[in-house]
C-alpha cells in the first residue's frame, strides 16, 4: 500500500542511524539521497510541513526528539497521511520494546530497530502490520528463541 | 599445570561469546569506538578503516560466531557509506548457519546488500529453497525470518520453485506464518505471474481468514497488485465492496480505497456503485486519512466527471477544511488534491479565489509552490493584479533583506523564510503563464503588463536560468506581434530593456528577442543612428543574439535612412562606417549562421559606401529604394506553432522538370541576343537588384538558378526577366529549406502550380488549399472585428490570434506520443534480469487460457520452453497498456477543451471556422493540443 523507497533515520547531528532501501539503488546514489535528504530536513522549520518533493519522489518525514524519521514515496500513488501514520507506529513499536526508546537504544540495539522495521513493513516496504501486539509478539518471541539457542550452546 | 580436560583458552573464548564476552571487538565496542571520536573527523576515519580492516579478517574465520560478529558490524558501518557488498559470500554463508541467532543477523545483512548481485542472488536461491522447505511442522519463527529475508532476494527461477511451498503455507494453523507467506508471494507473484493465475481462487481465498492481520495482507498484496496490473481483480470487486461495509478498521479501509482507486481506473462501471459509498465515508469517518484518501480515490479512480459539480463540491468542502487548519501537512496535501480536481475541470476550483490567494502567502515554500499551480484555475481578468503583485512582492521582499525575508503569519510572530531560487524561477514562469492563458484573455491592461514584464526582466536576471529569459523574451516578441495598439510602447519598454547592461548579459535570450523586435518594428524609433551604435557596441554576444543583431542593424539602418526623410549624409556616413567595422569584426565567427550573414551584409553596406563617396548630396539609390524593398514586404502575422511543420509535410515538390526546354532556352537566348544593346543599361541596374535579393536569402542554395542567371541574365529583356524572377521566387518557395528561413508568411504566395498538393492522399486537400489563400484573410479579419466587438465592451486591447491551417494530414502532428518511451522501458524489463522491483506482472495478460499453462505445469521445470513462450506474449499484450496510457490523454485533453471553451466561447468558434472543423480528423485533439502549447512559441514561424 504505502510502496515506501526507502527508510532512513537521521540524527540531529545530520547522521545516519538507520536505513533500509526497499528499492535498488547503488551505493553512490543511496549516500547522495541520505546527505541530501539530511540537510533538507534538517533546514526545515518546525512550522513547515513534513512532507517535500525531492527528485522524481516525495519525502515525508517526521522528527522525534532528536531523531528524524525520513521516508521515500513514489509521488502519484501514495497517502503521506499514512505514511506518517506508519511513521508514528514503528516509533511506538519501538518505544514499547525498549521502554522509552532514545537515541543510545538506535544505536546500540541497531538490529533490533531493523527487526522491528522489518515486522513493521513488510516486504519491501509495500505493507505495514498495523498492530503493536503482533509486531512486539513476534520480535519478542525470536529473541527468546535467540537467548535459548544460545544457552543451548553454551551448556553443550 | 595444564590438565588435559581444561579448556583451552580458545575454547573458553568461544563459550562465553554468546553470554555477550568478546575478546574481538563487539558492535558495541565498535559504537563506542565511534562515539568517543567525536567530532574528530580524522580520528574517526582512522579507527574506522581500523576496524573495517579488523572485519575483514574476522569474516574469514571459520569461527560462524565470529563470522557473525563481524557481518553486524559492516552492516552497522553501511550506514557510515562502507559499501560492503565484498562480503557478500560471508553473508551469504552466515544465513546458512542453522542457529537462528545467526540467521537472522544473516538475512538482515542480506536484504541490506544483496539488492544488484545477480551472482550471489543465484547462490542464495539454493539455500532459500533449502529453508523454506515446508512440511507442516517447521520453526514458525526461523520460517519467519527466512520469508521476510525473501522478498528481497525472490528471483524467476526461485519464484516458480517456492510458489508451491507458500502456498501450501497459506493453509498452516498459525496466523503469522500465514501473514508472512501472504506477503512473501507478493514477490513471487511480481516475478512469476502464472503462479497468481493458476492458484487465484486460493490465494483470493484469504480475504476471508478469520485472522485481521491475513485479511490486512492480503487486501494489501492485492492492492500492490492491482497497481500493475489490475485487470484479474476487477471480478472481485463485489467481494472487495462488501468488505468496505463490514470492516471497521481504517488501514483496510484505506487499502479497500486505494485498490478501488486502481480497479475503477480500468473498470468505469465500478464508479456508479462506489461513489456514493465513498462519499457516505467522507462524511461518518472521522479520520483525515481516510478523507484524505476517499478524495484522493474519486480523484484518481476517474470518478469525478467533469460535470458532476455536487460531488466536486463536498470533496472541495473537505479540502477547503485541510487548508484552514493549523496541519501544514493538511494544507499541503489538500493543495495537491485541489490542483488535481482543477484539472478535471477549472470551473471546480474557480470560486476558491480568496483561499488559493491566501495559501500563496504561507509560511512554507512548498506548500506555495504547489498553489501557484493553482493560479492558472483561478484567475480571471478582475484578480489577476493583485496576484501578480502579491507574487512580485515575494520577489522584491527577498531581495531587499537579502536571504532572509521577514513575513508575517496572521497570528503568529514573525518568520523568517528563505526563498530558495527555484521558488522564484516558478514564480516568474507562473505570472507569464497565467497571463498569456487563453491568447491574453485575463490582461485588463497591457500598459500594465509591460511594466510587469520589464520588472520580471529586472528581478529575474540574477537568477541565472536561461529557460526563464526564454520565456520573458518570448512573452515581448508575442506582445509585440499580437498586439498592434501597443507596439509603440513595446517598443519603448525593448528599448529601455537593451540599454540596460546587466540584463543584457544575464539574460541573452530577452536581448535576443528585443533586437528582433527593434528590427521588425523600427519604424517608431527616430533615431535608429544611437540604437545602432548601441547594438553594436555590445560585446561577447552569444552567436545566436549576433545573429538576430546583424539582421536587425541592416532593418533599422534602412528604416532609419528612409522614413524621416532628411538624415544628414554625414550621420549615415558615419553609422555605415560603424556598420562595416561590426559586421568585419564577425566576418571570421566561429558561427556559421553568423559568419554567412555578416559577410552578406558586410558586401551591401560596402557598396552603399561606395556609392556615398560618389554623391555627397543625397542618399543614393541603393539605401533609398533597393535597402527598403529587401524587407517588410508582407504584414507579419503571428502563426499558430506547428503550422509550418504541417504545410512543409504536406507538400510534394517537383524538383525534376525544367522550367524551360532546352530548346526553348535556346530560343530565348537568340531572340535576347538581338535585343541586346537596347537592353543592356537597364538589366545592369535589375541585375544589381536581383543579386542583393540573392544575399538576402540567406538559405537560398540556388545554384541551379545562378547558372541559369549567369548565362543568361544579361541578355535578357525585361519581361522574360519578370517571368524568370517569378520562376526564381517559386524555386525558392518549392526548396523545403527555403521555407524555413527568416521569411514572411509565404502562405500568401500559394497561388504557386508547382506545389502539388497530394489530392490523392488525403481528400481534404483540394479544399485546404483554396481555405488558405482566402480563408486566411477571411479568418483574420472576422476576428478583427469580434475583437473589436469585445474592444468596446471591455476596453481591451486587440489580440491577434495565431492563425494556421487547417488540419491537413492526420499523422504530422500525431508523432510525438510517448510510446517509443513505453515500448523501450517494456522491452528493459524483460531483457534486465531480476532487480528489485522489476516485474513481469505488468505485461502478464491474464485472459490466456489456463489449459495452456496447465499443460507446462504438468511437465514441470521441463516446461521451461512454454513459459519461455507465454513470456514473450506477455511482452506482447504491454501494448495493451499502452492503449490505456493513451485513453487517458485523450480525457485530459477533452478536459483541456471544455476548459478553454468556457473561457473563450468566442475564439473558439473562430479556431473552427479557421481549422474547417479538424474534429473529423482521426485525431481531433491534435489542433486542440497545438492551441496549447502555441501560446509561447507562435511568433517563432512568423519570423
Amino acid at each position: 500500500m504505502t510502496q515506501i523507497k526507502y527508510m532512513l533515520l537521521v540524527s540531529r547531528q545530520g547522521k545516519v542511524r538507520l536505513m533500509r532501501w526497499y528499492s535498488a539503488y547503488d551505493s553512490k546514489g543511496k549516500s547522495k539521497i541520505s546527505r541530501e535528504l539530511a540537510t533538507m530536513v534538517l533546514a526545515r522549520k518546525a512550522k513547515m510541513c513534513n512532507i517535500l518533493e525531492y527528485q522524481d519522489h516525495k519525502v515525508v518525514y517526521k522528527r522525534y526528539a532528536s531523531l528524524y524519521f525520513i521516508c521515500g514515496i513514489s509521488s502519484d500513488s501514495d497517502n503521506e497521511l499514512l505514511t506518517l501514520e506508519v511513521i508514528h507506529r514503528y516509533v511506538e513499536a519501538m518505544d514499547s520494546y525498549f521502554n522509552n526508546v532514545c537515541e543510545l537504544d538506535i544505536i546500540f540495539n541497531f538490529t533490533k530497530a531493523y527487526e522491528i522495521l522489518n515486522e513493521v513493513l513488510v516486504c519491501d516496504g509495500s505493507m505495514t502490520e498495523t498492530s503493536k501486539q503482533a509486531i512486539l509478539r513476534s520480535v519478542m518471541t525470536m529473541d527468546s528463541l535467540e537467548t535459548s539457542d544460545s544457552l543451548d550452546q553454551v551448556l553443550s | 599445570m595444564t590438565s588435559l580436560y581444561a579448556p583451552s583458552a580458545d575454547d573458553v573464548m568461544r563459550r562465553l561469546r554468546p553470554f555477550g564476552l568478546f575478546f574481538e571487538k563487539s558492535l558495541k565496542d565498535l559504537i563506542k569506538g565511534i562515539r568517543s571520536c567525536g567530532e574528530n573527523s580524522e580520528e574517526l576515519e582512522r579507527f574506522l578503516s581500523k576496524t573495517l580492516s579488523e572485519c575483514r579478517q574476522e569474516v574469514e574465520s571459520p569461527d560462524l560466531d565470529l563470522k557473525t560478529n563481524a557481518v553486524v558490524k559492516l552492516t552497522y558501518l553501511e550506514m557510515y557509506g562502507f559499501d560492503m557488498s565484498w562480503a557478500n559470500f560471508y553473508i551469504l554463508e552466515v544465513m546458512s548457519s542453522n542457529r537462528l541467532q545467526h540467521k537472522r543477523v544473516g538475512y538482515l545483512a542480506a536484504s541490506q546488500s544483496f539488492h544488484k548481485d545477480p551472482d550471489i542472488l543465484m547462490l542464495a536461491t539454493n539455500l532459500l529453497k533449502k529453508d523454506l522447505k515446508y512440511d507442516g511442522n517447521n520453526d514458525v519463527l526461523k520460517m519467519g525470518v527466512t520469508l521476510s529475508g525473501l522478498s528481497t532476494m525472490v528471483t524467476a527461477p526461485l519464484a516458480r520453485d517456492i510458489c508451491g511451498d507458500l502456498f501450501s503455507m497459506l493453509g498452516s494453523s498459525k496466523p503469522y506464518i500465514r501473514k508472512k507467506a501472504i506477503s512473501a508471494l507478493f514477490k513471487v507473484f511480481l516475478q512469476y505471474p502464472e503462479a497468481l493465475r493458476d492458484n487465484f481462487d486460493k490465494f483470493v481465498a484469504k480475504l476471508e481468514d478469520e485472522d485481521m492481520s491475513v485479511v490486512s495482507a492480503t487486501v494489501s498484496v492485492i492492492c500492490e497488485l492491482s497497481k500493475k496490473n489490475p485487470h484479474p481483480f476487477v471480478q472481485l470487486s463485489p467481494l472487495l465492496y462488501e468488505t468496505l461495509f463490514t470492516i471497521d478498521n481504517n488501514w483496510i479501509i484505506i487499502r479497500l480505497l486505494k485498490l478501488f482507486t486502481n480497479l475503477s481506473q480500468v473498470e468505469p462501471k465500478l464508479r456508479v456503485k462506489v461513489l456514493p459509498k465513498i462519499l457516505e465515508l467522507m462524511e461518518v469517518t472521522s479520520a483525515t486519512s481516510v478523507i484524505y484518501e476517499s478524495i484522493n480515490c474519486i480523484v484518481k479512480g476517474h470518478m469525478l466527471e467533469p460535470d458532476d459539480y455536487d460531488t466536486a463540491l463536498s470533496c472541495l468542502e473537505e479540502l477547503t477544511k485541510f487548508c484552514n487548519s493549523n496541519d501544514p501537512n493538511l494544507r499541503y496535501i489538500s493543495v495537491v488534491l485541489f490542483y488535481k480536481i482543477g484539472k478535471i475541470n477549472t470551473s471546480f476550483i474557480s470560486e476558491f479565489n480568496t483561499l488559493v490567494i491566501r495559501l500563496l502567502k504561507d509560511v512554507d515554500i512548498s506548500i506555495r509552490s504547489r498553489a501557484l499551480e493553482l493560479l492558472e484555475g483561478i484567475t480571471d481578468d478582475e484578480n489577476i493584479a493583485q496576484i501578480v503583485q502579491i507574487l512580485v512582492k515575494q520577489f522584491a521582499d527577498k531581495d531587499v533583506v537579502l536571504a532572509n525575508k521577514l513575513f508575517k503569519q496572521t497570528r503568529q510572530e514573525n518568520i523568517e523564510i528563505e526563498v530558495p531560487n527555484s521558488y522564484k524561477i516558478k514564480m516568474v514562469s507562473t505570472i507569464l503563464r497565467i497571463c498569456s492563458l487563453n491568447n491574453y484573455a485575463n490582461v485588463p491592461d497591457f500598459d500594465w503588463y509591460l511594466a510587469v514584464l520589464s520588472d520580471l526582466c529586472v528581478i529575474s536576471q540574477d537568477l541565472n536560468d536561461e529557460a526563464i529569459g526564454l520565456q520573458l523574451g518570448a512573452e515581448l516578441r508575442n506582445i509585440m506581434v499580437k498586439v498592434p495598439s501597443m507596439r509603440e510602447t513595446c517598443i519603448s519598454t525593448i528599448v529601455g530593456l537593451v540599454s540596460n547592461n546587466d540584463i543584457c548579459r544575464q539574460l541573452p535570450m530577452v536581448l535576443k528577442e528585443c533586437l528582433w523586435c527593434i528590427g521588425e518594428y523600427p519604424s517608431s524609433i527616430s533615431n535608429g543612428d544611437d540604437i545602432i551604435k548601441l547594438i553594436t557596441r555590445q560585446r561577447r554576444l552569444t552567436p545566436e543574439v549576433q545573429q538576430i543583431a546583424a539582421q536587425a542593424l541592416i532593418k533599422i539602418f534602412s528604416s532609419w535612412c528612409n522614413t524621416n526623410g532628411n538624415v544628414p549624409i554625414n550621420d549615415v556616413k558615419h553609422t555605415i562606417q560603424e556598420l562595416i567595422s561590426f559586421f568585419e569584426s564577425l566576418s571570421s565567427s566561429k558561427s556559421f549562421e553568423v559568419q554567412e550573414r555578416c559577410v552578406e551584409f558586410l558586401e551591401f553596406f560596402k557598396l552603399c559606401a561606395e556609392s556615398l563617396e560618389q554623391n555627397d548630396e543625397e542618399l543614393p539609390l541603393l539605401i533609398t529604394e533597393v535597402l527598403p524593398s529587401f524587407f517588410n514586404a508582407y504584414e507579419l502575422n503571428p502563426i499558430l506553432h506547428g503550422t509550418l511543420k504541417k504545410v512543409q509535410n504536406s507538400l510534394s515538390i517537383d524538383l525534376e522538370t525544367p522550367f524551360l526546354s532546352e530548346d526553348e532556352v535556346k530560343n530565348l537566348l537568340e531572340e535576347e541576343s538581338s535585343k541586346h544593346e537596347a537592353e543592356s543599361m537597364l538589366a545592369s541596374d535589375l541585375d544589381m537588384d536581383d543579386e542583393f535579393e540573392e544575399d538576402d536569402a540567406i538559405e537560398n542554395p540556388a545554384h541551379e538558378d545562378k547558372l541559369l542567371g549567369d548565362r543568361s541574365r544579361d541578355d535578357l529583356a525585361e519581361e522574360e526577366r519578370r517571368v524568370l524572377e517569378e520562376e526564381r521566387r517559386k524555386e525558392k518557395l518549392t526548396n523545403p529549406f527555403y521555407l524555413e528561413g527568416d521569411y514572411e508568411d509565404f502562405a500568401a504566395k500559394r497561388e504557386n502550380p508547382l506545389i502539388d498538393f497530394n489530392d490523392n492522399q488525403d481528400q481534404n486537400y483540394p479544399e485546404s488549399s483554396s481555405l488558405i489563400a482566402g480563408e486566411l484573410k477571411h479568418v483574420s479579419e472576422t476576428s478583427k472585428k469580434t475583437k473589436k466587438e469585445r474592444k468596446k465592451k471591455k476596453k481591451k486591447a486587440e489580440v491577434l490570434i495565431d492563425e494556421g491551417v487547417p488540419e491537413i494530414t492526420s499523422d504530422v502532428a500525431a508523432i510525438p506520443e510517448p510510446q517509443p518511451a513505453k515500448s523501450i522501458s517494456s522491452s528493459k524489463n524483460s531483457s534486465r534480469i531480476n532487480l528489485k522491483m522489476q516485474t513481469k506482472l505488468e505485461s502478464f495478460n491474464f485472459d490466456q487460457p489456463q489449459k495452456y499453462v496447465e499443460d507446462s505445469g504438468a511437465a514441470g521445470t521441463e516446461g521451461q520452453q512454454e513459459i519461455d513462450q507465454l513470456r514473450a506474449k506477455f511482452a506482447e499484450s504491454s501494448l495493451g497498456q499502452d492503449m490505456d496510457e493513451e485513453v487517458v490523454i485523450v480525457k485530459r485533453k477533452k478536459k483541456k477543451r471544455s476548459k478553454d471553451k468556457k473561457h473563450s466561447k468566442k475564439k473558439d468558434v473562430e479556431h473552427h471556422s479557421a481549422h474547417g472543423e479538424p474534429a473529423k480528423c482521426d485525431s481531433g485533439q491534435n489542433p486542440q493540443a497545438e492551441n496549447a502549447s502555441a501560446h509561447d512559441q507562435t511568433a517563432h514561424e512568423s519570423l
